[in-house]
């Protein structure tokens, strides 16, 4: 556990920064998510666990813009943004964090975090921020990022992310195909980013590491949020919801 | 939790300069069936003057009847068949895109693994 996961109070009375509410969405006639209604308090970390096609990345899709609901409504900082686009809200701090290593794997870690500047942040800075933050991707900064391990690659994903100086972060299955310990590794900087004031919903699918620097959980199955509580109690009920329960 | 008081205030304000427009799917849905209305009453007011200009045996009446019954219907046929053909044809596209997407990762994601399993697994550094 990297952080006592007892839900803060404070976090319990923070104002909202996203909400879901009564989302559906659908890839064609196939409709996912069935109303699907999720809230992340300012300041807080929210992990949204679920078993696989239970939805958890669409919903991460719609909240970002990137697919727009069929019905319901996505708040952000207390307004109606359903509809926006996601390259406007990534412009202003809503920043995601795609499912794989979303790097560039053809160019260097400096050339990555180049892409980073198209927010008007000089790369001098943005660098200097990154390898402060992760001193590893400084001894790389000229080696391609597709020959990096999977977490270095991650990494390098969250320091672009970071960058573009988020209010609130996306982070979709950020432990898949790495060790246990790099996600251990991975989630520490999670929580870090969480304490400077950054909200953070995380979406995963196995790793429980996330429940041990989350505010908060949600289980999701079938396209629906079934339950939401303090991790240590989502964290009896997950084998349940992964075996149908 | 800490809070970056600052940044959460700086958030706000840019989110509420949004400009928004009404949600994409919602305008999609009715325009298609704006499309489709349009083109039965285009067809439906083609029709109706058809059978008036058959009853009428003054030919400038014949006349005006063709301007204006006629060919207003396959003008409207027209613009309805093209809003449902445009917007029927967008969504089909959305989700063909969609699936080249998941089977373009999936086949990726089947590369790496396989790249993975000769090179063995990930190791921490």
């Amino acid at each position: 556990m990297i952080k006592d996961s007892v839900t803060d109070p404070l976090v319990a009375e923070a104002p909202p920064l996203l909400e879901l509410s009564g989302i559906r969405a659908a890839y064609g006639s196939i409709e996912v998510l069935h109303g699907v209604d999720l809230v992340v308090p300012q300041g807080s970390v929210v992990a949204l666990l679920g078993p696989n096609g239970a939805g958890k990345t669409t919903a991460l899709n719609v909240a970002c813009g990137l697919i727009q609901p069929t019905a319901g409504k996505v708040i952000i900082a207390g307004r109606d943004v359903t509809g926006a686009k996601p390259e406007d809200l990534a412009r202003r701090g809503v920043i995601t964090i795609p499912e794989g290593k979303g790097v560039f794997p053809n160019l260097t870690v400096r050339e990555n975090l180049q892409m980073a500047t198209y927010s008007g942040r000089k790369l001098a800075d943005i660098e200097a921020m990154v390898y402060e933050r992760f001193p590893r991707l400084g001894e790389r900064r000229k080696q391609l990022a597709g020959t990096m391990s999977g977490g270095e690659q991650q990494m390098l994903a969250l320091g672009r992310g970071l960058a573009s100086d988020p209010a609130l972060l996306f982070l979709d299955e950020l432990s898949m195909g790495l060790a246990p310990l790099v996600v251990e590794e991975l989630y520490g900087i999670v929580a870090q980013i969480a304490r400077s004031g950054v909200s953070v919903l995380v979406v995963e699918q196995f790793a429980r590491t996330v429940l041990g620097v989350a505010d908060r959980a949600a289980i999701m199955v079938g396209g629906r949020v079934r339950r939401v509580g303090a991790p240590a109690e989502i964290e009896e009920e997950l084998s349940a919801a992964y075996l149908g329960g | 939790m800490n809070e970056n008081h600052e940044r959460i205030e700086a958030f706000q304000s840019e989110i509420d300069s949004m400009k928004l427009k009404a949600a994409g799917a919602e305008n999609e849905a009715r325009l298609l069936i704006l499309g489709i209305v349009l083109a039965v009453a285009g067809i439906g007011l083609a029709v109706l003057t058809a059978v008036q200009i058959g009853n009428q045996d003054d030919v400038v009446k014949q006349t005006t009847l063709l301007g204006t019954g006629s060919f207003l219907g396959i003008a409207l046929v027209i613009a309805g068949a093209a809003l449902f053909v445009r917007f029927s044809m967008a969504r089909h596209l959305r989700f063909w895109l969609i699936r080249l997407v998941h089977e373009s990762r999936a086949n990726t994601d089947r590369i790496v693994a396989a790249i993975e399993g000769r090179s063995g697994p990930d190791q921490p550094n």
